[in-house]
């Protein structure tokens, strides 16, 4: 297979057009979020899941999701489980939550929440 | 070496190689990944994403493809130089494509980019990341060859003619020359990466099997660097007596000695200490391994 005018082999060519296909996948994907951006101002949510217990501690799963346009940034939820008068608190902070992002962690209290009134929001966030 | 260069000029002029195509390519790799790899370890590129505009990435895209046909202007992967324009943008392409698949491979491996990021995030990381692999493939050429060495050894009637010497005390002499080049290499890069919190931060997140990835990685990375490289001296490291005679022992051995410094390191810096688990020494190491292997065959190209 001989080289063609432009001085590549084939071999050389396929690698150009397999090149030309990622780099242009990832520009037009940058396009994409370009056109299609959203600059809205952040739009926090969470969600908790099934209780676990482990050792006599009750571990409560939380997923928080920015539905919003714009990145977040140090994202704190709170976690509180009030029991008869007595608030245990959770605390924790996400450093960077993007648009359409979705970040797990969970909260462990000491007594059965479903005993009580059990909590969970985002407080506060920064602009990145 | 030039002799090499001008035999896989003749078969690559023929059209129909496409083993030397791959070596090419991955000669180009494993310059990018001994350039890229210390960045890959810094925390601020992997929220960099989070936060970065789309335009902004697509002004790093131009800025990174105009330096990198600069550079293939005059230097390129390819050992035949791309002396048309067209020839030193189709390369630019073919550079940034490497670029972009390495570095995205690994933030997949450290586990930097997983089905949780979002796309923006993601592609600010594999963007800035693949800045510094893209100009390491560029480069290749000149990183790996490791010219001065063969000069030097070719004027050294000693290493011309190996059968005149002491076989034994040739096979000790290289052993010590390369474990030297490894230990001096992987401490090179290791010593910088150890003190820093992204160790800690990639191993809370590996799980066994991504330490398992990491550790083929750090094999496959390492043993492309010295030995799958057509265009560095990869002839005369094969020639080569000691204990690291063969490719495959070289890179085990290495590994091994650039994990252990790994380790001293962590140690060093009280990352790890004496009453820490056995299996918390290991998953640091593993993580800090990675980039002192690289570190360590950077250190043996040069042997």
């Amino acid at each position: 297979m001989p080289k063609n005018a432009w001085g590549r082999s084939l071999t050389e060519k396929v690698s150009f057009a397999l090149s030309l296909f990622i780099v242009g996948i990832i520009v037009a994907l940058v396009c994409y979020l370009w056109i299609t951006g959203d600059t809205n101002p952040p739009i926090l949510s969470v969600t908790t899941s099934q209780i676990r217990q482990v050792n006599q501690e009750y571990y409560v799963p939380f997923t928080v999701t920015n539905s919003g346009g714009e990145t977040a940034n140090a994202v704190e939820i709170v976690g509180e489980l009030a029991i008869a008068q007595e608030v245990e608190t959770g605390m924790q902070q996400i450093d960077f939550l993007s648009r359409q992002e979705t970040r797990s962690g969970e909260f462990i209290f000491s007594r059965d929440p479903q005993q009580g009134e059990l909590t969970v929001r985002v407080a506060s966030y920064q602009q990145p | 070496m030039n002799n090499r260069h001008q035999s896989l000029n003749d078969r690559r002029a023929s059209g129909d190689d496409w083993q030397g195509e791959i070596q090419e390519i991955i000669s180009g790799a494993s310059g990018g990944f001994l350039f890229g790899i210390p960045l890959l370890y810094t925390m601020e590129v992997w929220f960099i994403g989070a936060y970065i505009q789309p335009p902004i990435l697509l002004s790093i895209l131009a800025v990174t493809f105009i330096v990198v046909l600069l550079i293939n202007r005059i230097e390129g992967f390819r050992p035949q130089e791309s002396k048309t324009l067209p020839g030193a943008i189709a390369e630019t392409f073919e550079t940034l494509a490497v670029g972009i698949v390495c570095s995205t491979l690994m933030l997949i491996i450290l586990r930097r980019i997983d089905l949780q990021t979002s796309l923006i995030e993601a592609l600010g990381q594999v963007i800035f990341e693949s800045v510094p692999f893209s100009f390491g493939v560029a480069f290749s050429r000149s990183l790996l060859s490791g010219n001065p060495g063969i000069d030097l050894d070719e004027n050294k009637p000693s290493n011309s003619s190996p059968s005149s010497r002491n076989p034994k005390s040739i096979v000790w002499r290289d052993t010590i020359a390369d474990f030297s080049a490894t230990l001096i290499g992987a401490l090179f890069i290791a010593f910088s990466i150890a003190p820093t919190d992204e160790i800690n931060m990639l191993a809370a997140s590996a799980s066994a099997l991504e330490l398992l990835a990491i550790m083929v990685a750090s094999l496959l990375i390492s043993y492309g660097i010295v030995f799958a490289s057509e265009i560095t001296n990869y002839q005369q490291r094969r020639q080569q007596s000691g204990l690291f005679q063969t490719p495959q022992s070289e890179t085990v051995i290495s590994y091994i000695v650039s994990l252990f410094v790994g380790m001293m390191m962590l140690w060093f810096f009280q990352k790890i200490s004496v009453s820490d688990p056995w299996f918390l020494w290991l998953r640091y190491g593993i993580i800090l391994g990675l980039p002192a292997s690289v570190g360590g065959a950077a250190g043996r190209l040069a042997v």
